[in-house]
Parts: C-alpha cells; sequence; structure tokens
C-alpha cells in the first residue's frame, strides 16, 4: 500500500434548493457538479485528470453521478454510483483511497450529492408488515436512547447541550445549514416538540440539501505538497437490524455494534488511538447517539459522555474538540454528502483552514460515519 | 382477540399461532437453534448466530418486560392507520426473545421499563377490499 493524500474538497453549501419561500431551485446534479468543481479547482487539478470516481446519494435515483460529472467533460472514466445509506459518501472516499493506495489508479474522486423531501424519510430498510405497525426510525432512535438514559444515568438535558454546541458551532460554517443561524438555548432545547420520545425537533437532525467532494491521490500526483493531509487509515464494517422484527439490533452477542467494529480496525491499522487525536468527527442524527458513539469509538467509558458534554470537554477550546462544523444537527443532514462533509471538516481543521471554529494546531483527526443497515465508516486523516 | 364476521387476515402468516379451541390463546412463532440454542423471532431457517441450517419453531412466552420504548408523536409515513401518539418498544420475553411491538392497551407515554405486558392480536386498519388486517402487540398485565 502506498500513501493516499487529499488533494482538494468543495462543497454545495447544505441548505434547500427548492425554489420556495426565495431560495434557489437546484438540480441534485448541479449540486453534485458544484461541488466537484469547487473540489478540482481547490487541487488545480482538471476534469481530465480524474481516472476513476465515486459518486454516492441515497435518493438520487438513477445514474445520478453520470449527470454530475456529464457536464463537466467527457467521462470516459468508470464511474460508479453507491449508496450506503447516511454513511455514503464516506464509502465512496473508502473506495477513492482503496483504489489510490493499492496504485489502481493515481487521482480518484469522491462525492456525494443529495435532495430530500421534507419530513419523515420514507423507510425502504423494513418490510410492510412492520410499517403497517408503525415502525419508523426516528422511533427506533427513541428506543436506542430511553435504554442508553436507563444504562448510563445521561439525560435529556446532557442530549440538549450536544444539540446546543453543534448549532454554536455552525453558526461559524459558511458551508452549514445554520450558518449565521441564532444561538439556541438548552432550555429552547427541552421546550421544543417531541417527536419520538425522548428525541425532540431540535435535538434531530434537519434534512437538507447539498453536496460534497473530495479528490484522493498519490503523493506526487499533488500539485502542491505544502500541509499535506493523508489518509492514515479507513476502515468499514457492517452489523445487522436483524431480519424481519428487528430483535437482532439489540442482540450484543449475534451483533457487536458496527461502530465498535469499525473503529478497532482504523486504531489498529493506523497505530495511533483517541488519545491521540486533535479533533473529531462523531455521527449524530440525533443528538444522544453522540453521546454512545463517543464512547463507542473510545474516546471515554461507558457512561461517561454526558459528564463531558456538560464539562465543555468535546467543545471547540475543550480537550477533544469535535463537530466543530456543527455536525448533522448544525451542518445538516444532506444523507448522501454527510460522509464526506465530515472528512472535509477535518481537512479543513488540519490544514488551518478552518477561519474562527479552527482548533489550533490540529495535526490530526478522527472520523466516525454510521448508516442505516447499520454500517460503520472510520478514518483519520494526519497532517 | 376480536371476533366478528369480517374476513381477518395477518399482516404476516406465520407471526403468531392460530388457536384451534378457545381456550388457548395465540403465542408468537419463533425459531430457536439446537445448535447453540439461540431464539429468534420471526422464524428464520438459519441460525444468524452460529451458521446452522437447522433450526426449530418455537411457540413464545405470551408475557415479557418493556425492555424500552418511546411515544411516537409523529404520524409514520405512508403504511401506518392507527392513531397518533402511540408507543413502541422491545418486549424481553424470559426465554431471551426481544420483540419489536406495538405497545397498546394504556395511555400513550405511561410505560415504564420493566413493566409486565402480554401478547395481544388486534385489528389494525382495513385493506381495499374490506379485511381487516391483524396485528401483533403488547398490553399491561391486568392484575
Amino acid at each position: 500500500m502506498r500513501e493516499a493524500v487529499i488533494a482538494g474538497v468543495g462543497f454545495a453549501k447544505f441548505g434547500r434548493y427548492d425554489g420556495q419561500k426565495g431560495r434557489p431551485y437546484k438540480e441534485i446534479y448541479e449540486l453534485g457538479a458544484e461541488a466537484i468543481t469547487k473540489a478540482l479547482k481547490y487541487a488545480d487539478m482538471e476534469w481530465k485528470n480524474i481516472q476513476v470516481a465515486y459518486g454516492a446519494s441515497m435518493f438520487g435515483g438513477l445514474g445520478v453521478p453520470n449527470q454530475c460529472t456529464s457536464r463537466l467533460g467527457m467521462p470516459g472514466i468508470p464511474i460508479t454510483t453507491l449508496e450506503g445509506a447516511c454513511s455514503s459518501s464516506q464509502q465512496a472516499l473508502r473506495q477513492a483511497y482503496q483504489d489510490v493506495a493499492n496504485g489502481l489508479y493515481d487521482v480518484a474522486l469522491a462525492f456525494g450529492t443529495e435532495k430530500i423531501p421534507p419530513g419523515l424519510i420514507a423507510d425502504t430498510l423494513s418490510p410492510v408488515w412492520m410499517l403497517m405497525m408503525g415502525f419508523n426510525l426516528p422511533g427506533m432512535y427513541g428506543f436506542e436512547t430511553r435504554r442508553y438514559m436507563q444504562e448510563s444515568g445521561a439525560t435529556e438535558e446532557d442530549m440538549a447541550r450536544v444539540a446546543v454546541m453543534e448549532r454554536k458551532n455552525a453558526i461559524m460554517n459558511p458551508n452549514a445549514f445554520w450558518y449565521q443561524g441564532p444561538e439556541i438555548t438548552v432550555e429552547e432545547v427541552l421546550n421544543s416538540r417531541e417527536i419520538a420520545t425522548p428525541i425532540r425537533f431540535l435535538t434531530a437532525c434537519a434534512n437538507a440539501d447539498g453536496a460534497s467532494a473530495a479528490i484522493v491521490c498519490s503523493k506526487d500526483k499533488l500539485k502542491s505538497k505544502a500541509r499535506k493531509v493523508k489518509i492514515a487509515a479507513s476502515a468499514h464494517a457492517t452489523a445487522t437490524f436483524g431480519y424481519d422484527n428487528f430483535g437482532n439490533l439489540i442482540h450484543e452477542k449475534v451483533n457487536p455494534t458496527c461502530t465498535e467494529l469499525a473503529c478497532k480496525q482504523v486504531w489498529e491499522r493506523s497505530g495511533y488511538g483517541p488519545e491521540d487525536m486533535d479533533v473529531i468527527q462523531l455521527y449524530e442524527a440525533m443528538a444522544p447517539s453522540f453521546l454512545w458513539d463517543a464512547e463507542q469509538c473510545g474516546f471515554c467509558k461507558p457512561g461517561e459522555a454526558g459528564k463531558l458534554v456538560r464539562e465543555g470537554y468535546f467543545e471547540i477550546g475543550g480537550k477533544k474538540p469535535a463537530n466543530t462544523d456543527g455536525g448533522l444537527l448544525g451542518r445538516g443532514h444532506p444523507t448522501g454528502a454527510t460522509g464526506l462533509a465530515q472528512i472535509i471538516e477535518l481537512f479543513l481543521q488540519l490544514r488551518g483552514e478552518a477561519g474562527s471554529r479552527q482548533v489550533p494546531g490540529a495535526k490530526i483527526g478522527f472520523c466516525h460515519c454510521s448508516g442505516g443497515g447499520p454500517n460503520g465508516v472510520c478514518h483519520v486523516l494526519k497532517r | 382477540m376480536t371476533t366478528n364476521t369480517k374476513k381477518q387476515v395477518p399482516c404476516k402468516d406465520g407471526l403468531w399461532s392460530k388457536p384451534s379451541s378457545p381456550d388457548e390463546k395465540p403465542q408468537l412463532i419463533g425459531s430457536q437453534c439446537p445448535n447453540c440454542g439461540e431464539i429468534f423471532f420471526p422464524v428464520n431457517p438459519v441460525c444468524i448466530n452460529c451458521q446452522s441450517q437447522t433450526m426449530n419453531d418455537i411457540r413464545l412466552s405470551r408475557r415479557g418486560k418493556v425492555w424500552t420504548y418511546s411515544t411516537i408523536m409523529l404520524r409514520p409515513p405512508q403504511w401506518y392507520k392507527g392513531p397518533v401518539p402511540f408507543d413502541l418498544g422491545y418486549v424481553e420475553l424470559p426465554e431471551g426473545a426481544m420483540i419489536w411491538t406495538r405497545l397498546l392497551g394504556a395511555e400513550p407515554g405511561t410505560f415504564k421499563i420493566g413493566q409486565e405486558v402480554e401478547l395481544d392480536i388486534d385489528v389494525m386498519q382495513v385493506d381495499a377490499e374490506g379485511r381487516e388486517i391483524l396485528g401483533f402487540c403488547f398490553v399491561p398485565v391486568r392484575k
């Protein structure tokens, strides 16, 4: 395996592109093309430099990645569509990384693009009889959260603090849905309407549209070697919700969590541990999952995350700054574009380009993403 | 158990047993692995734990304890036709199986972890042909 580095990144700002209430209308392909164009510009590359591409989308439908790249130049190259639920685009990054690290290609593109209808998203994971009985994804988070609270002693207030912290970070992130939005208080979060108890409107992520892109290449293809960021390790693991009835989801013997599996691999492969990380990304479609992810990824002991949140441990300026870009709650969650957005934030932090949310001197970072299935994808990036 | 003259069909065949006499009550049907002993619901031809290819049907306990729950405040899209809010949760059975289920028979939001509940079958909705679609749920044990 040879070293694979990230040459450039690009965003189509996360927000709404539905043409309503004065907002612009953009097609999902236009968003993808915008992010790719910016990534090429950042890397000082042209479309013709790209040798292989992995495009992710969860709701896009047929051939969306090809439609994104078709407006940038004649393709010719292999373009693979990748759907891996909410970690789709981080899986795309992993494919690009594998191609470069294994020497198949020298320059690979990964991107994710998404437009999501508002409201609860349609569930294609579950059998119809469960949907008739009312199965829904926020409810699933509700179950996990209730049980987590029972076992850890974490409170609704701890989750509210995660939501407050992430919105505060997002206000400083020009690519976030919540950019320049209002600060919110713990009280406001705890008074927001319930979705699936104990999950509330403000402890849930916001559906958003947007796109993200990154170019991975071998060291010799970099236009500038200054502030090089390499992919130090990559891992991907799956678990199961179980077949019908999802009883295996909580059956630990037959189903170790995919987060724990992927983390174990990424720490082993990188030679680093949680204690070495300067800045981290944890996947939290709902605020409570920030808490159990921090524990499962090894940043604290089981049951300890709520207390650390209360102490400001994960804030910018704290001991282990997390989700400095606002996370899913503040950045917004255009599902297929989220996994790469997390990587982009780490990249910018390690390059010292994160503006007012910069973690001073950050040299090494960790990213955890997960998606329905479930799957867990983790990366370690190093300057 | 509801009884009337309308045609009734389960939301999926094979989830629970059909009583053969008035004294018998329906039970959920799972699979038990003869090799490692693990129990799964619903029936599955393969053991997810040890990959044994032979599984035995097992009638599961009608009573269990609430392991976790959530009160659903937003109407789930498309298929669900029941009232909102309502409770969903997992019930842990004495033999170790974990059952995802609706929790009915009490005010939404009043279930407690560890509460004893028992299986019931109810009419969930009526389909385009006028048939009543049955589902399973767990309700508080009346003492």
